[in-house]
């Protein structure tokens, strides 16, 4: 199993992907930092950053890190069907639950190292642009690392969402496109429908891991997100085991 | 003194795969044994390709089975250093370099890095080895294929066209390679749609059309198994001797070459008919001339055989 994860951290590395996720980490981070040099309020103040609780909202990567695991996840996965390398890898692993765990154990730590670093980048550019206002960095350390660690968490489950997706669909394309629907189209219109499922979108559980909000408590945001996670990834075993390689 | 290996058997014992109403693999029946090159033949959508992925645990069967030994692909205790595979000429990310695509094979099949250079090494790719896969020409990423297929030192090989887009040179190294792997005692499976490659390379054939085993056996005694008939009626004889089972096809005016029937059974069926027989004798034929008379494809057929 280990040789297996590591052969996928490899696929993982060895191709031009992370550089792209990594510039869209650098995209977030400069128009954090450009809300905090340009944007105002309403009334033209900069309110939006005066308190603590006001910049941890700003910075709580979690959110964004699950969305931008999941298309990770996502693309990781689906690829390996439209360039043919899961054959090689089920030539390798052919009781392939072990190849399917491997590869959900890779994106994972994958999408985990993808989050934490946007959330660092974010909280970087937030602290570096802050001295051109009035306001000061009033972060605490506590609530930094808890803002890391959301993410990581969030990163990790976003990346092992992404690649169930990408494990039933088997198209890149059709894979993306099943995560932006999933994740961005369809929450709204299902809160729209049923009001009370909103504390339990991966959005707001995210931002209660964050610190952000406390809709549900850390526990039942922690389990609600990990069932995010792993209902497509199990679809997506179940689907793996039993199609065949065409 | 070449060394020698493990000793593997494949087995395919009534193997059938269905696509809902579409039978593509039909009650199929066959062996390859070791120290042999098996040539797998068959024109395009006769089911070469889903008998292989079936031997390999990438598709299931519908029923029957295949083995290696007398073991499932996916029961074997190291599949990946016993069976070296090629299914996908293409089986690779086209931004990954040839040697990182080798050497995740190798992480996951607990091979050594040094055995991943001295692979690219043998089949020439040691000075592209670090150029992106998708920048490889077709015959470069043939011979990667060749050398993930053989980077665990496997006792079996199964290769699907693995000829394609080779340069005589390619070919003929692709030759050697697989001719000194049986010859260790290696045991070789080589679909392709190259007939003449086949010829050289091949000591049996096994021939599926429409899913069904349409010849199995050495490729020297099949090329022998033909007769050469001269006669003054030669299409008479043929109707008749058709009629009784066997393969005809005219040769010249007068000539007739017969497939499926013993000298003894043709000579006594002419003399009951009443046919002056000017020649009767074994008729060597190519493999090309066999794969048209059991494929029953016409010659504006030959170019779509895989």
């Amino acid at each position: 199993m280990k040789q297996l994860i590591r052969s996928e951290l490899r696929k993982l590395t060895t191709t031009n992907m992370p550089w792209a996720f990594l510039g869209a980490l650098f995209a977030i981070a400069a128009i954090n930092a450009f809300a905090v040099i340009a944007a105002t309020d309403f009334d033209g103040s900069k309110t939006f950053i005066s308190t603590e609780v006001d910049q941890q909202s700003l910075v709580a990567f979690a959110a964004n890190g699950f969305v931008l695991a999941s298309l990770f996840g996502a693309i990781a996965v689906a690829r390996e069907y439209g360039h043919h390398t899961v054959v090689p890898t089920f030539l390798a692993a052919p009781r392939r639950h072990r190849a399917v765990l491997a590869q959900v154990s890779a994106v994972a730590v994958g999408g985990a190292v993808l989050s934490m670093v946007g959330a660092g980048l974010t909280v970087s550019a937030v602290a570096i642009s802050l001295p051109t206002t009035e306001y000061g960095f009033l972060i605490s350390a506590g609530h930094v690392v808890q803002i890391v660690a959301a993410s990581a968490f969030a990163g990790a489950a976003g990346a092992v969402f992404g690649a169930g997706i990408g494990a039933v669909v088997r198209n890149v394309g059709g894979a993306v496109t099943g995560v932006v629907l999933m994740l961005i189209v369809a929450p709204p219109l299902i809160v729209q429908l049923a009001n009370s499922t909103a504390s339990w979108m991966p959005n707001s559980l995210a931002l209660v891991l964050a610190g952000v909000t406390t809709d549900v408590s850390d526990p039942a945001a922690v389990a609600a997100l990990s069932a995010w996670a792993l209902v497509p990834a199990g679809i997506g075993l179940v689907a793996v085991q039993r199609r065949d390689v065409i | 003194m070449a060394t020698t290996m493990p000793t593997y058997r494949l087995e395919v014992t009534h193997l059938t795969k269905s696509y809902g109403d579409a039978t593509v693999v039909d009650d199929l029946t066959f062996t390859v044994p070791p120290g042999r090159v098996t040539g797998f033949l068959g024109p395009n959508g006769s089911g070469k390709s889903t008998t292989l992925k079936i031997m390999l645990g990438l598709a299931s069967p519908t029923t029957g089975h295949a083995t290696i030994s007398g073991h499932r692909y996916k029961d074997l205790a190291n599949p990946a250093q016993t069976v070296g595979a090629i299914i996908e000429s293409d089986a690779f990310h086209p931004g990954r370099s040839g040697r990182n695509h080798l050497r995740i094979l190798a992480d996951a099949t607990g091979c050594s890095y040094t055995r991943v250079d001295e692979m690219l090494d043998e089949v020439g790719l040691g000075s592209a080895a670090n150029r992106r896969a998708g920048a490889y020409s077709l015959g470069m990423r043939q011979r990667l294929g060749l050398a993930a297929a053989m980077l665990g030192e496997p006792p079996v090989l199964i290769l699907d066209e693995p000829g394609n887009g080779l340069d005589p040179q390619g070919i003929h190294t692709l030759r050697d390679v697989l001719r000194g792997h049986a010859a260790r005692g290696g045991t070789v499976l080589v679909s392709s749609h190259l007939l003449a490659e086949v010829e050289h390379l091949a000591d049996d054939v096994i021939v599926i059309n429409d899913g069904r085993l349409v010849a199995h056996g050495a490729l020297a005694e099949l090329q022998n198994s033909a007769a050469l008939v001269r006669t003054t009626d030669p299409g008479l004889l043929a109707t008749q001797l058709e009629q009784a089972g066997a393969l005809t096809e005219s040769q010249g005016t007068d000539g007739l070459v017969v497939r499926g029937m013993s000298l003894t059974e043709i000579g006594e069926r002419a003399f009951a008919s009443g046919f002056v027989l000017h020649e009767l004798s074994s008729h060597a034929g190519s493999l090309e001339q066999l794969f048209l008379s059991w494929t029953g494809a016409t010659p504006d057929d030959r170019d779509h055989t895989s």
